[in-house]
C-alpha cells in the first residue's frame, strides 16, 4: 500500500507491506525502513512499537487533516488522496502575495490605510483583535493599496482578503 | 461563613474557586455568555445563569446584571477570579452597597493600588523602592512622547489601570512609540475601561519576584514567599516557580518584609500579590500590588499546603488569619506552565477553535487546573488560557524533569498550545540553570518552531490509523445487534 503524506508543506511517499498478513508491518518512508508492530486502543489511542521502541500515540481527524500527538509534540497530516487541497477559503480564490489576511478569527480594530495609498513593506495596515489580544497587520511588500475589503467591528478569517496591494512598478 | 458564592469569571479560575466552596459546603452560582453555554464552570457549578452576548462588555463585565443575579440566586458573596471584574473598584463598591461581600479588597484600596502612579506614590512613602518613571498617567500621546524622549529609551509604556500584560509595551525607538502608545490606549480601554499610560524606565533583563500576602481584617499580614515569574511572552507569565533560582535568605526576608509593609500601608485585605522586579546586583523594585488571586497563586499553594481560596473566603468572612509568619514554612518545589490557545510558531498569536480531544497529565506531584474538554469549543472573546498544569517535586530538578513528564503526556488536539513550546523551554540548559529573566524567550526561543524529529512516526501513525478503523474499540460495548431492555424486558412490570 502506498500512501502520500504531507506534514508542514512537507509530502513524503511512504510505502506499508504486512510482514505476516497481520499487525506485523515495515514502513518505508524514503530512505528509511521502519519495523512497526501495533494495537488500537481506543477511538483515538494507538500504541506502536517501532524498531522495538514502544510508543503510545494520539490521532483525531479534523476538517482536512488528521491531528497526531506524539510525547507533546502535534503534528498535522494530510493525505492529499483523502483531503484534496481546498481553494482559499470563502472568497474562493487563490491569495494573491500582496493580499493581507488574518491568520486567525479575530475582528477588525483599526484600519490604518484608505485604498490609493502607498505602503512599504512592513507598514501597518490593519489592526485585529482576538482573545484580547490586538495585532497588527503588515504590507507584505512595498506598493500600492488597491482595495479594502472590511470596517472596523468586522468579524474576519484567514482566507478573507482585507487589504489588496498591488506591486510598486520597478519604473516608478 | 457564606451559604452561595457566585463566581464572576469563566473557564479554569472559575472551576478552582467552586472546587473549594464544594469541600466547604458553600452552594455555587455560575454566570456565562452565551457562546460558554456548555463551558466547564457551568458544568462545575451548582446553578448557572445566563448573563448575556458573549462580548464581555454585555457578559462578564456587567455589573449590574451580575449583581442583580447575585441577589435573585441569594448568592451572599461574589468571588471575582482574576482578569474581568476582580480588580475594578466600581464593582467591589457596588457588591459593598448592595449588602453583597466581595471576595477581596475593600473598593478604596483596590481603587488606589489600582492607580499605578497613586500605588508608586504610597510605596514610596512606605520605603518601598520603586522604579524611577512618571508618577501622573495621561492620555496625551504627545506628552508621553515628549517624557520618553527626556527618559531615554528604551521605555515601558504601561496602563494606568493595566494588569496581566494588558496595555504594555515596551519602546525602544522614537519612531514606535506613537502608535505602541495608541495601541497600548486602545486595548487597556478595551480590557479595563481606562486608556490613561504612564512611562517606567526599561530596566535592563530583570527578573520578575513576586510575594503572596495575605492580610485579615483584624490587621494581621503574612507573606507566603515568593514565585519567579520571569518567562513571560508579550509581558505575560507562561512559566512560574517557587522558590525563586535567584533568592537567598536574606533577600528573601527584605523583600518579604517589603512585601508586608507595601500591604499594611495600602490597608490591604484578602489575598494579595506584591510584585517586584530583581535587577541583577540584587537591588528590587517595587512593580505594583495585584489585588486579586493570581493566575500562578496554585505554585503556593503546591509548596506551602494553604489553600488560597478557602483563605480568601475565611478572611472575607471576618476569620482572623489562623497563623503568625513564623508558622508558614514551605517544601520541596512547585513549577507552573499555563497552557495557552496559541501558535507558538506565530508569534504566540491565538488559536481559538474546537478541541477534537483532551486527555490531562496524571502521576505523582501533578496538578491541572483546567477549563476545557475533549469537545469545547474554545471562544475567541476571551483569554487564551485553557490550563494551568502545576507539578511539585522535593527540588527544582525533579519538579523540571516532572514537569517535562507532564507536559509530554498532556494531549490537546484540534487547536496549536504552547506545549511544545514549553516543553522546550523546560529542557533547556538555561533554565535548567535558572538562568530566568524577563527577556528569556526574546534571547533564547525568538522564531522558535517546533522539533520535527518525530514527523515519521507522525506518519507511521496516521497509516496505522487508516489499518485500525474498522477495528477500533470504543467506549462500551457495543449496541449493534443487542436488543434494547424494552425488548427483553417482555411482560416484567415495574
Amino acid at each position: 500500500m502506498k500512501f502520500c503524506l504531507k506534514i508542514a508543506q512537507e509530502t513524503v511517499d511512504v510505502d506499508v507491506s504486512s510482514l505476516d498478513g497481520k499487525q506485523d508491518t515495515e514502513f518505508t518512508i524514503g530512505e528509511e525502513i521502519y519495523h512497526v508492530r501495533y494495537k488500537a486502543i481506543s477511538d483515538s489511542c494507538l500504541h506502536l512499537v517501532v524498531d522495538e521502541k514502544s510508543t503510545e500515540v494520539f490521532v483525531v481527524r479534523g476538517e482536512q487533516e488528521k491531528h497526531i500527538f506524539i510525547n507533546g509534540q502535534t503534528f498535522s497530516v494530510q493525505d492529499d488522496d483523502q483531503f484534496p487541497s481546498r481553494p482559499a477559503r470563502r472568497r474562493g480564490i487563490e491569495q494573491a502575495p500582496g493580499d493581507v489576511t488574518p491568520p486567525m478569527p479575530s475582528v477588525v480594530v483599526r484600519i490604518m490605510v484608505k485604498e490609493g495609498d502607498l505602503v512599504k513593506q512592513g507598514q501597518g495596515l490593519i489592526v485585529v483583535t482576538a482573545m484580547k489580544m490586538e495585532t497588527t497587520l503588515k504590507a507584505p511588500n512595498n506598493g500600492r493599496v488597491i482595495k479594502i475589503n472590511t470596517t472596523v467591528d468586522a468579524k474576519v478569517a484567514p482566507g478573507d482578503i482585507l487589504v489588496e496591494i498591488e506591486k510598486e512598478e520597478k519604473s516608478q | 461563613m457564606f451559604k452561595k458564592i457566585l463566581i464572576a469569571n469563566r473557564g479554569e479560575i472559575a472551576v478552582r474557586v467552586m472546587r473549594t466552596c464544594r469541600e466547604m459546603d458553600i452552594q455555587t452560582v455560575a454566570v456565562y455568555s452565551e457562546v460558554d453555554a456548555a463551558a466547564a464552570h457551568v458544568l462545575e457549578a451548582d446553578e448557572a445563569v445566563l448573563l448575556g452576548e458573549s462580548e464581555p462588555s454585555k457578559s462578564y463585565l456587567n455589573i449590574d446584571r451580575i449583581i442583580d443575579t447575585a441577589e435573585k440566586t441569594g448568592a451572599d458573596a461574589i468571588h471575582p477570579g482574576y482578569g474581568f471584574l476582580a480588580e475594578n473598584p466600581d464593582f467591589a463598591e457596588n457588591c459593598e452597597s448592595s449588602g453583597i461581600n466581595f471576595i477581596g479588597p475593600p473598593s478604596h484600596v483596590i481603587r488606589d493600588l489600582g492607580n499605578k502612579t497613586l500605588a508608586r506614590t504610597i510605596m514610596e512613602k512606605a520605603g518601598v523602592p520603586v522604579i524611577p518613571g512618571m508618577l501622573k498617567a495621561t492620555t496625551d500621546t504627545a506628552l508621553l512622547c515628549q517624557e520618553a524622549e527626556e527618559m531615554g529609551y528604551p521605555v515601558l509604556v504601561k496602563a494606568v489601570s493595566g494588569g496581566g500584560g494588558k496595555g504594555m509595551r515596551v519602546v525602544s525607538a522614537r519612531e514606535e512609540m506613537e502608535e505602541a502608545c495608541l495601541s497600548a490606549m486602545n486595548e487597556a480601554k478595551k480590557a479595563f475601561g481606562d486608556g490613561s499610560l504612564y512611562l517606567e524606565k526599561c530596566l535592563e533583563s530583570p527578573r520578575h519576584v513576586e510575594f503572596q500576602i495575605l492580610a485579615d481584617r483584624q490587621g494581621n499580614a503574612v507573606h507566603l514567599f515568593e514565585r519567579e515569574c520571569s518567562i513571560q511572552r508579550r509581558h505575560q507569565k507562561i512559566i512560574e516557580e517557587t522558590p525563586s533560582p535567584a533568592m537567598n535568605p536574606s533577600l528573601r526576608k527584605a523583600m518579604g518584609d517589603a512585601a508586608v509593609s507595601a500591604v499594611l500601608a495600602s490597608g490591604y485585605v484578602n489575598a494579595g500579590t506584591v510584585e517586584f522586579l530583581l535587577d541583577r546586583s540584587g537591588r528590587f523594585y517595587f512593580l505594583e500590588v495585584n489585588t486579586r488571586l493570581q493566575v500562578e497563586h496554585p505554585i503556593t499553594e503546591m509548596t506551602t499546603g494553604i489553600d488560597l481560596v478557602r483563605q480568601q473566603l475565611e478572611i472575607a468572612a471576618g476569620t482572623p488569619l489562623p497563623f503568625k509568619q513564623q508558622d508558614i514554612t514551605r517544601r520541596g518545589h512547585a513549577i507552573e506552565c499555563r497552557i495557552y490557545a496559541e501558535d507558538p510558531e506565530a508569534g504566540f498569536f491565538p488559536s481559538p477553535g474546537l478541541v477534537l480531544f483532551h486527555q490531562e497529565p496524571s502521576g505523582p506531584g501533578i496538578r491541572n487546573d483546567c477549563g476545557i474538554y475533549s469537545g469545547f469549543e474554545v471562544p475567541m472573546e476571551y483569554d487564551p488560557i485553557l490550563s494551568k498544569l502545576v507539578v511539585t517535586a522535593g527540588t527544582r530538578e525533579a519538579a523540571r524533569m516532572r514537569m517535562i513528564r507532564a507536559l509530554e503526556s498532556y494531549v490537546i488536539l484540534g487547536i496549536r498550545t504552547t506545549i511544545p513550546f514549553l516543553i522546550d523551554v523546560l529542557k533547556s540548559p538555561e533554565f535548567a540553570k535558572g538562568d530566568t529573566y524577563t527577556d528569556f524567550i526574546e534571547r533564547h526561543f525568538d522564531n522558535w518552531s517546533q522539533n520535527m524529529e518525530a514527523s515519521n512516526l507522525a506518519r507511521i501513525a496516521y497509516i496505522v490509523d487508516e489499518l485500525t478503523a474498522s477495528t477500533k474499540p470504543s467506549a462500551g460495548l457495543k449496541e449493534r445487534g443487542c436488543p434494547t431492555p424494552w425488548e427483553t424486558l417482555g411482560e416484567w412490570r415495574m
